[in-house]
C-alpha cells in the first residue's frame, strides 16, 4: 500500500507540475513579481508611519497566519475504481495515508513560512511580540495544520465526522486569544500536541474505512484544484457537473413550434453546462470590473468590445459538444445547418451580456452623451460579432 | 373502383416495406468483424440476434445505425438506403442501447421533446402517448428531473420510453433486459408484442432467451462474424444437433468450440 501511495504521489506531482508550468508562465511570473514588489514597498512605507502597539495588532497577526490553514486539504489520491479494487484494504489505509499526509503538509508549510517571514517585522516591532514567542506561535500554527489533517483523516473512517468548518473556527478563536500572552502560547502548544496524540490513538482504533465518502471527498478536492488551474489553462481532467438551474428556464422558448433539435440542445447547454455559463458570467463580470476601473467611456467601450469578442470566440466550441453522444448520432438530426442554429442560440445571451454591461456603465461611469453613444456602439459591435464574425468562423471550421 | 385503386396503392406501398441487409462486411478500421451478413425483416416481424460476446452482434447494430461505415454491402429500409439518405433512413429507426446514453443537460421532459423534434412528431399526440409510456414505467412524476442522476434501471426506462415514442417502423434493441426490474421487463415485452402487431419491425440482441422468447420467435445465430442459421429455436437446435432434452445453453458451448477451431 505504501508503494501504491508513492506511485500515485509521483504521478500526481508530475501532473501538478505540468499545470503549474502552464499557470506560472513568463508573463504571469513577471506580473506577480511586480505585484509582490509593490506590496512590499507599500508594506515598508507604512511600517514607518504606523503607530505602535495597538490592541488589535496581535489578533491581526493570528488571523493572517491562520489563513494558510485553509489551504491544502488532505490529498488522498483515491480513485473511483478503488471502491472496487482496494475495498478489502481497510486496515492498511493508515499505512497508505502516512506519506500522503506528509505530502499534504508541504504546501501549507511553505505558505506558513513565507507569510511568517513577511509578518516578522510587523509582529516583533509593531505588535511587540518577542522573536522567540513569535517563532513558538508559528510552530503552533504548523501543529494546528497537522492536527487539522489528522482530523480530516479520522473523518475518512466510519464514526462521528468532525466538521472542518467548526475546527477552523475554533482554531481561529483559540489562536487569536493565545497570541495575547506568551504563557497562553505555551499552553496552546501543549494542547495541540495532546490533541495530535489523542487523534493518533483514535485513528489506531478505527478500522472501517468509509470508502464512498473518501472517494467523493477526493473528487471534490481534485475538482477544486482543477477549477483553479482552469482559470489559466485548459484542464482535460476536469469533470463537468451539469446543474439544473430551473430559475433560468424563463430564457428558453415556451413553444417547440419554431425549434429544431440543434437549437434545442444548444440553448440548454448554454444555461446548464457550467463551462459555458461560467464563461459568460465571468467575461461579463470582467467587462463590468474593467469599465469601473478605467472610469472613461472610450476605454470602457474598447475593452468591453474585446470582452464581447472573446466571449463569442470561446463559446464557439459548443458547436460539436454533442458529437460524442451516440444518441445524437443515431437520431435523425441534420448537422448541415447547425452553425446557424448555434448563432440563433447565442444571440440571446450575447444581447443579455450587452444589456448588463450597459446598465453597469450607467451606474458606474460618469453620465454624459458620449456614454449613450458608447452603449449604441457596443450593441452594434455585438451584432457584428454575432452576425458576421461567427458565420465566418463557422464556415471556416466546417461546423 | 376507388377501393381497388387504394388497395393497389397500399400493396405497392407495403410491397417495399422491408429492412434488407445484403452482403454486409464491416468492422472497425480495416479488420472486418462481420463478414457477408444477409438479413431481412418484414413488417410485423421480429428477429433476435444471438451469439457469444464478440460474435459481432453490436458491430452489426452499429452498422445498421450508421455509426460505422460498411466496407461492403448495403443496408436498405423501406426503399431508403442508409449511405445515400442517412437522415431519412434514421427517421425510420429507433434505438435502445445496451447502456443508457443520455444528454446530461436535458430533463426527462426535454428528452421527450427532443425526440419529438428530431423525429418530427406531432406534439399533442406525441405527448399523450408519452404520458402513457411514462405511467407504464412509473416515471410520470419525474418529468422535471435530470435523468443522468437516475439509477441504471430508470435510465434504461427513459431510453425505452423515448424509443417507443419515436414510433418508427424499425426498432433496434440491444440487450434490453439487464438492470430492468421484472415488472419493467414484462412491460417491455408487451410493448414489443404490440409493435409487432402494429406491423413494425424489430431487431433485438439478447442473451436472456427466456424473456425474449415471449415476444420473438425467429432468431439468427451469429458466430465468428457470420450468420450460421436463421430460424425458430427448435430449428436452431436441430441445426446444431442438440437433443430436445438438452438445455438451450448448450448451444453456446457448441459456438465456443466452433470459435476455437476456426
Amino acid at each position: 500500500m505504501r508503494k501504491l501511495a508513492q506511485n500515485r504521489l509521483q504521478d500526481n506531482l508530475r501532473q501538478s507540475l505540468k499545470y503549474l508550468m502552464l499557470v506560472f508562465n513568463d508573463f504571469f511570473i513577471l506580473a506577480l513579481i511586480f505585484l509582490f514588489g509593490a506590496l512590499m514597498y507599500w508594506y515598508a512605507q507604512s511600517m514607518k508611519t504606523m503607530p505602535q502597539g495597538r490592541w488589535f495588532y496581535r489578533p491581526l497577526v493570528a488571523v493572517l497566519l491562520w489563513l494558510p490553514l485553509l489551504t491544502g486539504n488532505l490529498v488522498t489520491l483515491l480513485q473511483e475504481a478503488d471502491l472496487q479494487f482496494l475495498l478489502p484494504q481497510d486496515e492498511q489505509m493508515g499505512q497508505y495515508l502516512t506519506p500522503l499526509i506528509k505530502y499534504s503538509m508541504v504546501l501549507p508549510t511553505l505558505l506558513i513560512a513565507l507569510l511568517a517571514g513577511i509578518l516578522f517585522p510587523f509582529a516583533t516591532l509593531k505588535a511587540g511580540l518577542a522573536p522567540a514567542n513569535y517563532l513558538l506561535f508559528v510552530v503552533a500554527i504548523w501543529l494546528a495544520k497537522f492536527l487539522q489533517l489528522k482530523i480530516t483523516q479520522q473523518n475518512l473512517y466510519f464514526g462521528r465526522k468532525i466538521s472542518l468548518v467548526l475546527v477552523n473556527l475554533v482554531l481561529l478563536v483559540v489562536l487569536s486569544l493565545a497570541i495575547m500572552q506568551p504563557v497562553l502560547i505555551w499552553i496552546l502548544l501543549v494542547l495541540l500536541v495532546v490533541g495530535i496524540i489523542a487523534m493518533h490513538c483514535i485513528l489506531k482504533r478505527k478500522t472501517l474505512f468509509d470508502w464512498r465518502y473518501a472517494v467523493a471527498q477526493e473528487e471534490k478536492r481534485k475538482n477544486q484544484v482543477y477549477t483553479a488551474f482552469s482559470m489559466f489553462t485548459d484542464v482535460k481532467e476536469k469533470q463537468v457537473t451539469i446543474k439544473r438551474r430551473k430559475y433560468l428556464d424563463f430564457l428558453l422558448p415556451r413553444s417547440l413550434a419554431k425549434e429544431n433539435p440543434n437549437r434545442f440542445l444548444y440553448r440548454r447547454s448554454l444555461l446548464r453546462n457550467p463551462e459555458n455559463l461560467n464563461l459568460l458570467v465571468r467575461m461579463t463580470a470582467f467587462a463590468v470590473l474593467i469599465s469601473w476601473l478605467v472610469q472613461n467611456w472610450a476605454w470602457a467601450l474598447g475593452l468591453s468590445c474585446l470582452v464581447i469578442f472573446l466571449t463569442a470566440y470561446q463559446l464557439l466550441p459548443m458547436a460539436d459538444e454533442f458529437d460524442d453522444n451516440i444518441m445524437y448520432r443515431v437520431a435523425p438530426i441534420t448537422r448541415k445547418n447547425r452553425g446557424r442554429d448555434l448563432i440563433v442560440a447565442l444571440s440571446v445571451p450575447m444581447l443579455l451580456q450587452w444589456l448588463i454591461i450597459s446598465v453597469s456603465w450607467l451606474l458606474l461611469l460618469p453620465l454624459n452623451l458620449q456614454l449613450w453613444e458608447a452603449i449604441g456602439l457596443l450593441i452594434c459591435f455585438s451584432i457584428l460579432v454575432v452576425q458576421l464574425y461567427l458565420p465566418y468562423k463557422i464556415k471556416k471550421r466546417k461546423i | 373502383m376507388l377501393s381497388y385503386k387504394m388497395s393497389k396503392f397500399i400493396k405497392r406501398k407495403t410491397g417495399n416495406m422491408v429492412l434488407k441487409i445484403e452482403h454486409l462486411t464491416g468492422g472497425y478500421t480495416g479488420v472486418p468483424v462481420i463478414k457477408d451478413i444477409n438479413l431481412e425483416i418484414k413488417p410485423g416481424e421480429a428477429l433476435g440476434l444471438i451469439g457469444l460476446n464478440g460474435a459481432g452482434k453490436s458491430t452489426t447494430i452499429k452498422h445498421l445505425l450508421g455509426l460505422l461505415r460498411p466496407q461492403k454491402g448495403t443496408i436498405v429500409l423501406n426503399d431508403v438506403e442508409l449511405t445515400k439518405q442517412p437522415t431519412k433512413f434514421k427517421q425510420q429507426v429507433a434505438y435502445i442501447p445496451e447502456t443508457p446514453v443520455l444528454y446530461p443537460e436535458l430533463t426527462l421532459a426535454e428528452h421527450l421533446e427532443l425526440t419529438m423534434l428530431a423525429y418530427q412528431l406531432d406534439e399533442q399526440t406525441a405527448w399523450s402517448r408519452a404520458k402513457e409510456l411514462l405511467k407504464l414505467f412509473r416515471l410520470d412524476d419525474k418529468l422535471d428531473w435530470l435523468p443522468v442522476h437516475f439509477s441504471k434501471g430508470m435510465k434504461q426506462k427513459v431510453m425505452i420510453v423515448t424509443a417507443f415514442l419515436a414510433d418508427t417502423s424499425l426498432l433496434v434493441i440491444d440487450e434490453p433486459f439487464t438492470g430492468l426490474d421484472p415488472l419493467a421487463v414484462a412491460n417491455l415485452i408487451d410493448l414489443i408484442k404490440k409493435a409487432i402487431a402494429n406491423d413494425k419491425m424489430v431487431l433485438m440482441t439478447t442473451h436472456v432467451l427466456a424473456d425474449a422468447e415471449q415476444a420473438i420467435s425467429n432468431y439468427a445465430v451469429l458466430n465468428n462474424g457470420t450468420i450460421e442459421v436463421i430460424g425458430s429455436l427448435d430449428e436452431i437446435r436441430a441445426h446444431y444437433g442438440l437433443k430436445s432434452s438438452d438445455a438451450f445453453d448448450k448451444l453456446y458451448q457448441v459456438l465456443n468450440q466452433e470459435q476455437q477451431h476456426a
